[in-house]
Parts: structure tokens; C-alpha cells; sequence
């Protein structure tokens, strides 16, 4: 870290954290002694937020390419009813669509829902292991975004702002509360599907905030991290000692020049030799039970989303503080009844698993597992064959589990056809605001100087914590 | 700053750094834009600032008149403002609890002293234009070589803070070559010149020295890369569109004018003038138009569902954005939205702004090298030559040519009518086709390779006889289209079509088209490369025929790789029977438009389809012969003597091709149009000839216009002076007025920023009244006057930085300097800082011998891992071909820059993907960074092949000589005796093992496959390998000492 960015995380204390003046003297006399030194500006120390939050973790299962609500969790027998019949006019009224013409036919929903759990949660046949953890859900039927294209929705969706170069909400995730993890990184992205997402890795972006909170990729095949595996030729024992002598030259050299910042470069080289080993164990699936492989649907050789959530439990169960699991397939403009059923098996068990599998390991109440696309699909049909659905933002829905979320329960309500939301409405920033409340912060006050402005994940529209989800 | 107070300051200090920066705070007279401006900003204009919308109470406490209302100058005490601070009462208490706003004790009484002083009002600091600052008359030991040292001497002797030493002459070597040129000096370089900047103890010669090395510097051809790197950040530059498909783009011509503009010193008034308005200068030259890629760097979304206007709103807004902050240094963005907060830029006025910005065409025009450039002219002159050799053979040329055109004009033509379309939206896959005035259909957004549109007119007539296709350029279709193809071409696979007449809904009546004649009909080819659409089908493109041969797989095209192909084209089709349309009804005429020669990837550069078309319709009969080219036809419809001489040449170039007896001259013309080069493309901005209106957007929402905005700046800037000029030429020239009062500071700063680490004002993004106070007001001043009296020119500014003592200090840090000044605001030091990105690999590259040193020319692929470039990494697959020649060892900034996928080692070093302007890197110190340095396989690449240079050109030389010479090649000094010792000791340890069988040499050198290393030994090879990739990855490497 910086000298700049260092004085930048202290004032952060000072300002956001209560931290007092004596705390930063403290601190101050710390950074004499070089081995204190970048643990009291180490921009990746764990740190308390503005009151006790109830989650220490968050897994995103971002389902990139906005799944069809009405085929999956918002049951809509009228427009069944109206299959075939134009909307009603003033449905349409002002409404721009990505692909079709507006003015285009109503197509009922393509899959049976029926009621799960105590709840009582309507759940489309297609997701029957999801329907099995029902009352463990809390489903949120009225989301609401402003954009309607993949790129600028995903990046609405994962950084509060259409426009690119904001910082993503694990980057605020790991600003806020830092890590808890020394050898592996704090905010780490998987990604699998048919594509890579639309909005690239802007969607992991660090935005304004420095660079060392943007989210890491891992891969699930080969290495884990980019250039994690010691070159041809150099073993272990090969690898150490060429360590010791760069440290050694690097502290003859901090000696020499006093700057902190060889320190931190030390330590970052110990990380990075502590993380080629910490991220091949992680990857190991050697140690995880038939059992657990089978419920996920895991198969540890093959790269897949199951593989993708295991291995999100590993991460968070290891202190990674934000874990993202891209999913990009749920674009149906067409072929919505084969793709929807290929994306469900795909994804439906692993879900699943990952809430029992967290449950069981005392997990659940501390992590806030997230699912949902960046927007939902029209009630009226796209194509000719009657098996597509354009793009849609004016109604989703989204589920979330564990956290410190009311399990069970089932918020908001969209019209007949799932065009608007009638009751309850959540804006995305509505969601942020709620998530950063659960991680102990107030999404007015989590915030970051930039271009002479508090900037904030939520922005400067309004944006409420939705307390009708919270437990 | 009041001296009696030094004591009490500095034991503060070692508790609040930040008090060193704004001492005034605690002396006698309290500085309004300094000291109560940011207080009022951040924590009471919010609801009483310039924003009309938000305002409470009618209180605007940004205006002196009106905050009047609650304020007693002179009378702290008296005043209501102070009073609502310290109210206890929730409901009184300003600023109210819920707005998350609170003063501290602090800024109350600053608050308090300022009103009892009297309350006066003064501009923000930035916003009064920079004058000429006194230099301070400072008596001081330490070295003042310029006025920057007079200065920061002023200063430190207020804090009692003794600069620190000079730098060592091996230091500032590769400081100074780091700093100027991006790269580490070589050691001859260093030989050269350590001696004669330690002058022998002759202060005169050592400074004469100092200067020339400087102007060595700066006068290499690396000065302009190093510095356009970071002018590219601002400009947000980038070789790819961005968004989901992030297709490749060519923009290099402007990254190269970039860095030719820094090597020629260009003045930077000049420099943003011609990147903001260049196309509108009088005799613009291809450079001028290629410097308005700044503007277009903005990204372009083409995903399947966007609305063009939308993201052509978007890139506008980013536009606005990158003006902001790289030219005039401010924060506008929230303006687009509301009236700024803090700011005084209102809503309104920034679309004021925006309306200069609002008329252009996004522009994609061909642009060629000089050797390009200089073929092309031949090219040109051949053809002149030989149109002169048929006037030389045909002395009446000029009388047959009118009577020709007299005989052309008196056939008949058909009437045609030109119906309004409706296209069904299934068969468009997303591509949005944009009706023009003329009837025409300019078709924008996603770009499918393979579908078959379907539009739909009514026609009006008593039977239809034919369809007129016309393909029309357009300036917003690349090289002016009429295709879409990177080329402006298109492939016409078939056009087919049916009519129902009103009379008879339920009957489709066929079309079948009997024949077809065109303008020009191409020779059958083979699909180029790039429209390879993996299937076994065999596709081939050429004449008009092939529109109507009821096969899919065979187009008529424009494409005939000349400049030709980028005009209008048009055909004329006719019906093998006329359908009759009995009186009192019309026929609903569709027509399919099948495209079906483009590649497989839709989300690379693989279109093949029509970018702008109009379809007319008759009843009359269709001629026997063949449409002339409209640019012909256009001039038959006025008489000949009103025919200019370029007008005669247009007519001749056609009539030429009507006479038999020239084919063989003819044919010569076409062979020597045929090696036209190709020359590649550039986004440009184009000027529209019918102005947009630019109204205010509510919210800056694109869909909520409210009142029209004419073309004005901001009230709180420098007035524009009145000119003939086009508008946005006329605000190029206002943002570098020498009345500006940012630009100057703004470019000074950010050059100060790249020397120092930090700018004298920290945000150096924004130097509105939300921005940090500066460390030195009066040297930043001085810095931007000077700027701007020495004709803009940076190279003046970089040799005064430079030239100053305050620059030549060494960087190390002392316990005490670490304790007064960590942040190092006073400049007792130099800076101590790891390279930028590029950098970084630029080091590594030179010190191994292995850095191509070329300047410009398109981007390069430098080795990554493929599967970054395919799904699920990337939303779509993507080209990287690895170069294997030495192309792989160009400077970093030519590393080919995807925005959704960054090259890994230079995004792990904090470079930005160029996705919105970027004044201010991270700067970032991570494991990331240790893996890829020691693990990456051109780190490691590098590390062998400076083992090979280091064994090659020490023949006779023992380890420590060895390890003397790769030392200094990556750190530019020798090791100290203690550090020879641990990489001896490390040497030796690898040889042993390699010896032992514990360690495989041809393993360890199998990154090095490339190069040429059969005369080392591997064991040698391997070893020493080892050793280098220890020196390439130590902290004083990629650092700036």
C-alpha cells in the first residue's frame, strides 16, 4: 500500500470508524517498528464496521443473462389466461424493449408451480432441489432495475451504477470490513456458462477505490490464480530460496532507504508464496466426502457451477469475505423451455446444496447467500415459435438465504402478468443498501472521496434498507 | 503562517499530519476559499448551495447577498447561521441530524472568526484565473537552482524542516531516464554520464551537465511514449469497444499522434484544440482529424438490445466526463443530473457544454502511414496520367463527353416511390434500423452476421413493375460505409419479396425478380478470411446476378478493396411479371433483404451486412441499360455549363468506361486503383450538417428532454470571446484560454503528480472547491504562468521540474521525515515510488536486452493465456495471437488493450482498461503482483535471456562480476558488498542442486523457447536464470528511486 492510500485507510478510521485521535498516535508509533508497520495500514485488516453487523460473508450466485422470473418463481395464472392476446395499451405505455416490439403477444408461463415448505413458496416445477430448501429462502418478487441491456444492467447490479468505473459490491464489501483471510485473496470471482458475463470484469471492478479490493478470478480448472504455479523447473525448496534472497536484499534495501512501502513488498511476497500453497489445497476436493460431492452434483474434474459453489463454501469456511459466482446462460430470447430446463439442472442442485451445506457447518447465519440475474424477461413473447422472452426491468425476482434474512418468507408482488411490481418494490440500491446494512453498515456513511464527492455504493437517489427481510 | 504559533503546530503534528497542509487554520486571519469554502461545501450547500431543486429555505449561503439573510458581518455572536450550529434544539440544529452531516468544534470556530472578520466572500482559489506569484525571497543553506526550490524552501523553512541531500549521480540517472523516457538507462548511458554530473566538485559543469543529459532526454523518441501513456488514461484509450461485445477497434493512429505530439512539444493549447475541434481547422490534415479520437475513445455498446441513441447519450455524457477531468480538472459528471452540489456548475449549463460537443457524426475514416500516404498519391497520379492520355488520344473528349451526357439525360427513368418501412422486429436479431429524412434506413446497434430482414412499404400505383435498391454512404458507417463491414462493405445474399394487395388480404402474390442491373457488379470472389462462417458451405460473392439467383450462398457486392467500393451504389430489379394492383387498391409490398456472408462470431468484427439502404418501387417499365452512379446521375440533372471542374472529372471517370475502344486504358486505371493501399481505420468525429438541438435531460435522463440549451460555458469560468469560428472549434479554443483558470493548473499539477507521487493539489481529478487545499498555491500558480508564457510548451515545464533542486533530492526516508512529513507534502525529499504498470515491464524487457525499441504501429500480442480471450472468461471468443517475433518485446503501451479482459500483468500493476477517463492510478503493492512477477512466463522470459546477455558479454568475468552486470542492468547501481554475498550465496546453492540432479536446467530455461541461447551451456543458462529472476523481482527494480 501506498503512502497516500495508507493515510487514506486512517483517515477512513477516523472518520467512519470512531476510531479516536489516541487509536491513530497508537497506530502512528506502531508504524516505527517495520514489522508493525503495514499491520496497522494494512488496507486489507479486518476492521469493524459502523455497528454490529450479523454476516461476515457474502456468496453471490449472479445468474448473468436474467433468468424468466414468470417461469421460476413468480406463478402468473392470468397471463396463462391470456396467452396469445396483445397487452393491455396502457401496460405499454412509454415502455421500450430491448428486442421486440412491444405491441407483441402475451405467452403464459411454460413450467407447473406448486407450493413448498411450511411457507408455502410457489416454486416452478424445473427447480425442484430449490423448492426443498423453501423455507430457507427469502424471496424478494418485486426487484426493480433501471437499465435493460446485459452490460449496463450487470454493471447496475453489481456496482450500483450503469456506468462503468464504480466500485463493485465486493470491492465496498472488502473496503468496509477487510479481510479475514492472509493467504488467499478477500473478494474472489468464479465463472462459468455459456459466455463470460456481459459487463466484463468491470462487474469485479474496484471502481475509484484502490486496486487491491477489486475481486480476483480463480479459475476452476489448471491453476486457481494466474501465475500461482512455480515455473518449469522450480521446485519448493527452489521457489523458498529464491524468496529469502529477494527478502533478504529487499530488507537490506529498506534498511537503506527507510521506506514502508519494501515492507508491505515483503509481506506481499510471503503472501503470494503462502497462497500457492493455501489455493491448490482449497482446489483440492480430495478431502470433501462422496457424499458432499453428490449432493452438489459436483464432479471434481470437470469445471461447473456445482464445482463453482463447493467451492464457495471452501472459500468462505477459509475467511475470503465475498465470493461471486458468475453464471452466464439465461438469456432465452429463444428456446426458453429447453434452456431454462439445461440452466436449472445445471444450477438448481449446487444452489441447494449450498444452503444445506452451510446450514450444517453453522455457516448460514453468518453468510448471505445471494441469487438472482441482472433483470427478468418479458410477459410477451419473442420470436416466432412462441419460446423466447425479451429482456425485462421493470419486475424480477431474487432470493437470498441465510445472512440474518427473514427465512420463509416471500416479499412483494408484481401485477398479473409480472410486467410491474405492485407491492413492495425493491430498487437494486434497495438490495445494496440492505446487504451493506447486514454487514454492519449504513449504506449513507460507507463511503469513499472521489472527485471531491462522498461517493457511495448507493449513490444519490434515495436507497432504504428493507427491514421487511431482516430477522 | 504566523511563526509564534511554529511550537504549539508542531507537537500537533505528529498527531494530525493534516494540519501542516492548512496551518491557516489556526492563524489569525481566516482564509474564506481555503478555510470556510470546503466547510460550507461539504457541509451546508447540499440544501443551501447553487442547486435550485434541492435548496431549503430558500437559503443559498453560496451567494455573499443572500447569505446575508443569517449572517452579521463582524458579529459572529449576532448571526443566526452560528447560532443554528450550536443549536441544541434537534428541530433547529443545523445541519439537520438526518442529513448525516455535522460540523466539528473546530470548524464552528473557523466559522465564528470568519464572520467576526468580517465575512468576506472570495472566489474559490481555481476559479480566478493563475497570475504570477512573487518568488519568495528565502535565506537558506539549501540548494535553490529555480524558482520551483525558492518555493518549497519558503515553506520547509516555516516548518523548520531541512530539505534532504542530492541523489546520487547513478540515482538521478535513472531517475531522470525513468521520469522522461519510461525506461532505465543502460549502463553505458550511466558510464557516460555519472562522471560529469559529479562535475569533479565543479558545481558549474556538473549543472551543465545535469541539463544536457536532460535535454538528451527529452529529446528521445521515448520521452513521447512515456508521457503519452498517461495521457492515454485520461483519454481513456483503448483498442476495443467496450461492453458486452467488446469488439476490436483501430485507434493507434491517435495513440501515435499522441506520442508524436509530446516529441514535437507540441503547445498543449494546440494539443487539445486539434483533439477537440481538429476536423473543424481550416485545410484539416488526416493528423487533425485523427487527434478528435480523443473524444471518440468513448466505449460503444452493439449488444443485441441497445437503442443507438441511448449509448450514443452514454458516450456524450463520458465525453463530458473526460473534458471534466482532463482538461479543465473538474468534477461536471453530477451536473448532468442536477445542478452540482458543491460546484457552481448548473444542470443547465452543463448542457451548455454538452450542445458543443452534440453535432458529429461518430466517424470512422481510413488513415495511412506517410509510405501509405505517398503510394496512394502515386496511385492517384497514375490515373490522372492515363485519364490524361485518353484526352491527349480523344482530342474532342470534352464535346463527346456532353454529348454523351446530353443523349444519357433525355432516357427515360422510371418514377420511383420511396414507402416508409416497417421491419419485423424477429428478423432484425436486435439490429436497429434508423429512418433518415431521405427515406433511407441507416442501420445501427448489433451487428448480426447471417439474417435476412424483412421490411414492409405500401405502394401506390396501378401495377409494380420493379424495386430500386440503393446503397447509400453514410459518415457514421465505417470509411463512410455503404456496408458494415470493417471496410464499409456488404454482401447482398438475395433480396426477395411478396405483395398482398388490399383487395385480396389473404393472397400472396410472389415475387420473382426477371432481372437485375446495377452500377457496378464486381468479379466473383472467394469470402475473405474474416467472414469464415465454419461451415462447409461454400460462399462466394460478385454481381448483380447473384442478388436474384434464388441462392443463399452467392451475394453481389462492393467490395473491391479500393476506395471505390465507399460510394453510393444502386440496382434496379425487375419483376419477371408486373403484378397488377386494380383501381382503388394499393399493395402491401415486403421485401427480405437476406445477409448471409458474414463470419461465425458475431461478437468480433465479422458483419458483412448493409449499413444504409433505400428501396423505391414503380410502375413503370425498367430500362435496358444500367443505372448510372448517383453521383453521375445527380450531375445529368443540371445543365453542363453549370458543371464545376470537378464535377466535369466525376462525369468523365464514368463516360471513360461507356467507350469500347478504351478497355485496354480502362483497365489500366482499375489495375492502378487496384493497388490503392488499404490503410487501416480510425474513430473520428465528423461534423453533421444538420444540427442536433441539445435540450436540458431531467435527471439526465435521455428520454426526459426539457427546455432547448443553446451552445454556453458556465458562468463561474472565463468568458468565451466571440468568434466566426464552428461552435465546437470556438470551445476548443476557450477551454486553453490563457483566462482559463484551470487548465493551465490542471496539466501542471498532473505533470507534478507523475514526479512527486501526489500533485500540490492531491485531487488531482478535481480542483473544484470539494478539492484538497494545495501544498504550495503560490508554486502551482507559477508553474501553470509559466506554462502558459512559454507557448504551452510541456517540454519548458518537464526541464523546470526537473532543473529544480527539490526534484534532485534523494527519496530516502529519515526517522524524522518519517514522522513530521509521511506524506511527504513538504518536498524535503524526492519521491520514492514503484513504476507504473507499464513500466514494469518495460524495465524487465530493457534489462534483459530484449526490448524492441520501435515507436507506434498497431497494437501487439504479448503473450497471456488464451483462455482469458475465450467463454467463460470472455463474454464472447477473442483474438490473441501470441506474437512470436519481436513484436512480443515492444513497449508495454503497445500491448493490444481489450477493456473486458486487461492484459493480466499490467492490470495486476494498477494500469486502467480505459473504461472512463483516469487522471490518478491506484497505486497498489499485492501478492498478485509477486506471483506475476515471479511466475509470469515473460518475467521469466526476461529473466533468462538476461542471464544469457549477462554469460555472453562477460566472457571472462567471475560470478561477482557477473553478478555486478545483471545487477546494474535492472537497478542501474552495483550491489554493496553484503548484497553480492546473498545472490553469490544463492548462485552457488542453485548451481549445487542444479549439479546434484535436483533441479532440470532444460526445464528451468524451457520460457526461454524462443530465443536464441545455444551458446550457454543449460546448466550455466539455468543458473544464472535463477539468479536474474531474483534481481528482476527486487523492489528497488520496478521502483523509482
Amino acid at each position: 500500500m501506498n503512502l497516500t492510500n495508507t493515510i487514506r485507510s486512517r483517515r477512513w478510521f477516523m472518520k467512519d470508524c470512531g476510531v479516536g485521535l489516541g487509536a491513530i498516535a497508537a497506530a502512528q508509533m506502531m508504524a516505527e517498528e517495520s514489522t508493525a508497520a503495514h499491520l496497522a495500514t494494512d488496507p486489507l485488516a479486518a476492521r469493524a464496521p459502523h455497528f454490529p453487523g450479523k454476516i461476515k460473508n457474502v456468496i453471490f450466485l449472479f445468474m448473468a443473462g436474467a433468468p424468466s422470473h414468470l417461469e421460476l418463481f413468480d406463478y402468473k395464472p392470468q397471463l396463462a389466461k391470456f396467452d396469445g392476446t396483445l397487452p393491455p395499451a396502457e401496460l405499454l405505455k412509454g415502455y421500450r424493449a430491448a428486442f421486440i416490439n412491444p405491441n407483441s403477444k402475451l405467452l403464459g408461463p411454460k413450467f407447473q408451480f406448486s407450493r413448498h415448505g411450511k411457507c408455502g413458496a410457489q416454486i416452478s416445477e424445473i427447480l425442484p432441489h430449490t423448492a426443498q430448501v423453501a423455507d430457507d429462502l427469502t424471496i424478494v418478487k418485486s426487484m426493480t432495475t433501471d437499465a435493460f441491456n446485459h452490460a449496463p444492467a450487470q454493471i447496475m447490479m453489481n456496482t450500483g451504477s450503469q456506468l462503468f468505473g464504480k466500485p463493485s459490491l465486493g470491492a465496498w464489501t472488502l473496503y468496509g470490513l477487510g479481510s479475514e483471510s492472509k493467504d488467499l485473496p478477500g473478494f474472489v470471482v468464479f465463472s462459468s456458462g455459456k459466455k463470460g458475463p456481459s459487463g466484463g470484469n468491470s462487474n469485479w471492478g474496484s471502481g475509484y477505490l484502490p486496486t487491491v479490493y477489486s475481486g480476483v478470478q480463480l479459475r476452476n480448472v489448471g491453476d486457481p490464480v494466474l501465475y500461482l504455479s512455480n515455473p518449469n523447473g522450480v521446485d519448493g525448496r527452489a521457489q523458498r530460496d529464491a524468496l529469502d534472497a529477494i527478502t533478504a536484499l529487499n530488507q537490506q534495501h529498506l534498511a537503506a532507504t527507510g521506506d514502508p512501502e519494501i515492507a508491505t513488498r515483503i509481506s506481499s511476497y510471503e503472501m503470494a508464496y503462502r497462497m500457492q500453497a493455501s489455493a491448490p489445497e482449497l482446489m483440492d476436493l480430495g478431502a470433501e466426502s462422496q457424499q458432499t460431492l453428490d449432493a452438489y452434483g459436483a464432479d471434481p474434474d470437470k469445471p461447473s457451477f456445482a464445482k463453482n459453489c463447493l467451492l464457495a463454501r471452501r472459500l468462505v469456511e477459509r475467511g475470503v469475505r465475498f465470493v461471486q459466482l458468475f453464471h452466464e446462460a439465461w438469456d432465452q430470447h429463444g428456446d426458453l423451455v429447453n434452456g431454462l430446463k439445461n440452466n436449472c439442472k445445471d444450477t438448481d442442485q449446487a444452489c441447494a446444496a449450498l444452503i444445506q451445506d452451510l446450514k450444517q457447518r453453522g455457516m448460514l447465519d453468518e453468510t448471505l447467500v445471494i441469487w438472482g440475474g441482472e433483470f427478468g424477461r418479458t410477459p410477451m413473447v419473442q420470436g416466432g415459435g412462441g419460446d423466447g422472452r425479451d429482456h425485462h426491468p421493470n419486475a424480477f425476482t431474487m432470493w437470498m438465504a441465510g445472512g440474518g434474512m427473514k427465512p420463509g418468507v416471500t416479499l412483494g408482488e408484481s401485477d398479473d402478468f409480472g410486467f410491474n411490481v405492485t407491492a413492495d418494490k425493491v430498487h437494486v440500491r434497495d438490495l445494496h443498501a440492505t446487504i451493506l446494512h447486514q454487514m454492519g453498515f449504513d449504506h449513507t456513511r460507507l463511503s469513499y472521496k472521489f472527485q471531491g464527492l462522498d461517493q457511495r455504493l448507493t449513490g444519490v437517489e434515495p436507497a432504504r434498507v428493507v427491514t421487511e427481510l431482516i430477522a | 503562517m504566523n511563526i509564534r504559533l511554529l511550537p504549539v503546530l508542531l507537537g500537533l503534528l505528529t498527531v494530525l499530519l493534516e494540519l501542516s497542509l492548512c496551518p491557516t487554520a489556526l492563524a489569525d486571519q481566516v482564509d474564506f476559499a481555503n478555510d470556510v469554502r470546503p466547510i460550507l461545501a461539504d457541509t451546508c450547500y447540499q440544501c443551501h448551495g447553487p442547486d435550485e431543486e434541492s435548496r431549503a429555505a430558500g437559503l443559498r449561503l453560496d451567494r455573499p447577498d443572500e447569505a446575508l439573510a443569517v449572517i452579521e458581518p463582524g458579529d459572529a455572536a449576532a448571526s443566526e447561521l452560528i447560532t443554528r450550529l450550536l443549536a441544541s434544539d434537534a428541530d433547529l440544529v443545523m445541519p439537520p441530524p438526518d442529513s448525516g452531516k455535522s460540523l466539528r468544534p473546530e470548524q464552528i470556530q473557523t466559522l465564528k472568526r470568519w464572520i467576526d472578520q468580517g465575512a468576506e466572500f472570495q472566489s474559490h482559489w481555481a476559479f480566478l484565473a493563475p497570475e504570477r506569484p512573487a518568488i519568495p525571497v528565502v535565506e537558506t543553506d539549501a540548494a535553490i537552482k529555480n524558482p520551483i526550490d525558492a518555493f518549497v524552501q519558503a515553506k520547509l523553512q516555516a516548518t523548520a524542516i531541512t530539505p534532504s541531500a542530492p541523489a546520487s549521480a547513478e540515482t538521478l540517472i535513472r531517475r531522470l531516464s525513468l521520469d522522461l523516457t519510461g525506461l532505465p538507462p543502460e549502463p553505458a548511458l550511466i558510464d557516460q554520464w555519472a562522471p560529469r554530473l559529479r562535475g569533479d566538485g565543479d558545481a558549474e559543469s556538473a549543472n551543465a551537465a545535469y541539463a544536457q543529459l536532460v535535454n538528451h532526454l527529452l529529446s528521445s523518441e521515448h520521452f513521447g511514449e512515456r508521457w503519452a501513456r498517461l495521457w492515454l488514461d485520461a483519454a481513456r484509450y483503448a483498442d476495443s469497444d467496450g461492453y458486452e461485445k467488446d469488439k476490436p477497434r483501430e485507434a493507434w493512429f491517435y495513440r501515435d499522434w499522441v506520442i508524436r505530439s509530446f516529441n514535437q512539444d507540441r503547445p498543449y493549447d494546440d494539443f487539445i484544440i486539434r483533439q477537440i475541434a481538429g476536423d473543424l481547422l481550416p485545410d484539416a490534415t488526416q493528423d487533425d482529424r485523427v487527434a478528435t479520437g480523443f473524444l471518440r475513445n468513448s466505449m460503444v455498446n452493439e449488444e443485441g438490445g441497445a437503442d443507438p441513441e441511448q449509448f450514443r447519450m452514454e458516450a456524450m455524457f463520458d465525453r463530458m466526463d473526460a473534458v471534466g477531468k482532463s482538461i479543465l480538472g473538474l468534477t461536471i459528471q453530477c451536473a448532468q443530473c442536477h445542478t452540482h452540489k458543491y460546484d457552481p456548475i448548473q444542470h443547465e449549463e452543463y448542457y451548455g457544454l454538452f450542445a458543443y460537443l452534440n453535432n458529429t457524426h461518430d466517424a470512422i475514416i481510413p488513415v495511412y502511414t506517410d509510405a501509405q500516404q505517398a503510394q496512394a498519391d502515386q496511385v492517384t497520379a497514375d490515373v490522372s496520367k492515363l485519364e490524361q492520355q485518353i484526352k491527349t488520344q480523344i482530342p474532342d473528349w470534352h464535346a463527346q463527353l456532353i454529348a454523351w451526357a446530353d443523349q444519357a439525360a433525355q432516357r427515360s427513368l422510371p418514377q420511383w416511390q420511396t414507402p416508409p418501412l416497417e421491419f419485423l422486429d424477429r428478423t432484425l436479431g436486435g439490429s436497429k434500423f434508423l429512418e433518415q429524412p431521405d427515406g433511407s434506413y441507416l442501420c445501427q446497434g448489433y451487428a448480426p452476421t447471417n439474417f435476412r430482414p424483412q421490411a414492409t412499404g405500401t405502394f401506390d400505383g396501378d401495377r409494380l413493375t420493379g424495386v430500386r435498391l440503393e446503397l447509400l454512404t453514410h459518415p457514421n458507417l465505417p470509411r463512410n460505409g455503404p456496408g458494415r463491414s470493417i471496410d464499409g462493405t456488404w454482401a447482398l445474399s438475395e433480396i426477395s419479396g411478396q405483395v398482398v394487395l388490399s383487395g385480396a388480404p389473404d393472397k400472396v402474390i410472389p415475387m420473382k425478380f426477371g432481372r437485375a442491373v446495377a452500377d457496378r457488379s464486381p468479379q466473383v470472389a472467394e469470402l475473405k478470411p474474416r467472414y469464415d462462417n465454419k461451415k462447409d458451405n461454400k460462399r462466394t460473392t460478385g454481381g448483380i446476378d447473384f442478388a436474384i439467383d434464388g441462392d443463399d450462398a452467392t451475394a453481389w457486392t462492393n467490395e473491391i478493396d479500393t476506395p471505390q467500393a465507399n460510394q453510393d451504389q444502386t440496382a434496379w430489379f425487375e419483376l419477371a411479371q408486373p403484378i397488377e394492383i386494380p383501381d382503388q387498391q394499393t399493395a402491401t409490398v415486403e421485401i427480405h433483404l437476406a445477409q448471409r456472408h458474414g463470419g461465425w462470431n458475431s461478437d468480433d468484427n465479422q458483419t458483412f451486412n448493409i449499413g444504409r439502404f433505400r428501396v423505391s418501387l414503380t410502375a413503370d417499365p425498367i430500362p435496358e441499360f444500367a443505372p448510372l452512379p448517383i453521383a453521375v446521375a445527380a450531375l445529368l440533372k443540371k445543365p453542363s455549363a453549370d458543371w464545376s471542374a470537378d464535377d466535369t472529372a466525376v462525369v468523365f471517370s464514368h463516360w471513360r468506361t461507356t467507350r469500347p475502344e478504351l478497355e485496354p486504358i480502362n483497365q489500366q486505371i482499375d489495375s492502378a486503383w487496384a493497388s490503392y493501399p488499404r490503410g487501416t481505420t480510425q474513430l473520428t468525429l465528423a461534423s453533421r450538417n444538420r444540427p442536433r438541438t441539445t435540450s436540458l435531460l431531467h435527471r439526465g435522463e435521455f428520454l426526459s428532454p426539457g427546455v432547448e440549451v443553446r451552445p454556453h460555458v458556465p458562468d463561474f469560468l472565463h468568458d468565451m470571446q466571440p468568434s466566426d469560428a464552428p461552435s465546437r472549434l470556438q470551445f476548443a479554443r476557450w477551454l486553453v484560454d490563457r483566462d482559463s483558470p484551470t487548465t493551465a493548473r490542471s496539466i501542471v499539477n498532473r505533470i507534478w503528480q507523475a514526479y512527486f507521487g501526489t500533485g500540490l493539489v492531491e485531487t488531482s481529478d478535481d480542483l473544484g472547491t470539494q478539492s484538497s487545499p494545495p501544498s504550495h498555491p503560490e508554486l502551482l500558480d507559477y508553474l501553470a504562468v509559466e506554462l502558459m508564457e512559454n507557448g504551452w510548451r510541456l517540454k519548458h515545464l518537464h526541464r523546470l521540474i526537473v532543473g529544480s533542486a527539490t526534484y534532485q533530492q534523494s527519496s530516502d526516508l529519515t526517522p524524522e521525515l518519517a514522522q513530521r512529513d509521511p506524506q511527504n507534502r513538504l518536498l524535503a525529499r524526492a519521491a520514492r515510488f514503484r513504476v507504473p504498470a507499464e513500466t514494469v515491464r518495460d524495465i524487465t524487457l530493457a534489462a534483459s536486452g530484449l526490448l524492441d525499441r520501435e515507436v507506434g504501429g498497431r497494437s501487439v500480442y504479448p503473450p497471456a493465456p488464451e483462455f482469458l480471450f475465450q467463454p467463460p472468461v470472455s463474454y464472447g471468443p477473442k483474438v490473441w495471437d501470441v506474437a512470436r517475433d519481436s513484436q512480443r518485446y515492444r513497449r508495454a503501451l503497445y500491448t493490444f488493450r481489450f477493456r473486458s479482459v486487461p492484459y493480466p500483468m499490467l492490470e495486476n500493476f494498477d494500469a486502467v482498461p480505459g473504461n472512463l477517463s483516469c487522471v490518478r492510478r491506484s497505486l497498489s503493492n499485492t501478492p498478485m503482483q509477486a506471483l506475476t512477477s515471479l511466475n509470469e512466463p515473460m518475467f521469466l522470459e526476461c529473466s533468462i535471456a538476461l542471464a544469457a546477455k549477462t554469460l555472453g558479454e562477460t566472457p571472462d568475468a567471475d560470478d561477482a562480476q557477473r553478478i555486478d552486470f545483471a545487477f546494474r542492468r535492472c537497478t542501474g547501481r552495483l550491489p554493496t558488498d553484503s548484497e553480492r554475498t546473498v545472490l553469490v550465496d544463492y548462485l552457488d546453492r542453485q548451481r549445487q542442486r542444479i549439479a546434484a540432479g535436483e533441479l532440470d536446467p532444460e526445464q528451468i530455461i524451457s520460457p526461454a523457447a524462443l530465443l536464441d541461447v545455444r551458446d550457454c551451456p543449460p546448466d550455466q543458462l539455468a543458473a544464472w536464470g535463477l539468479l536474474c529472476r531474483v534481481i528482476v523481482n527486487l523492489d528497488e527494480t520496478i521502483t523509482r528511486e
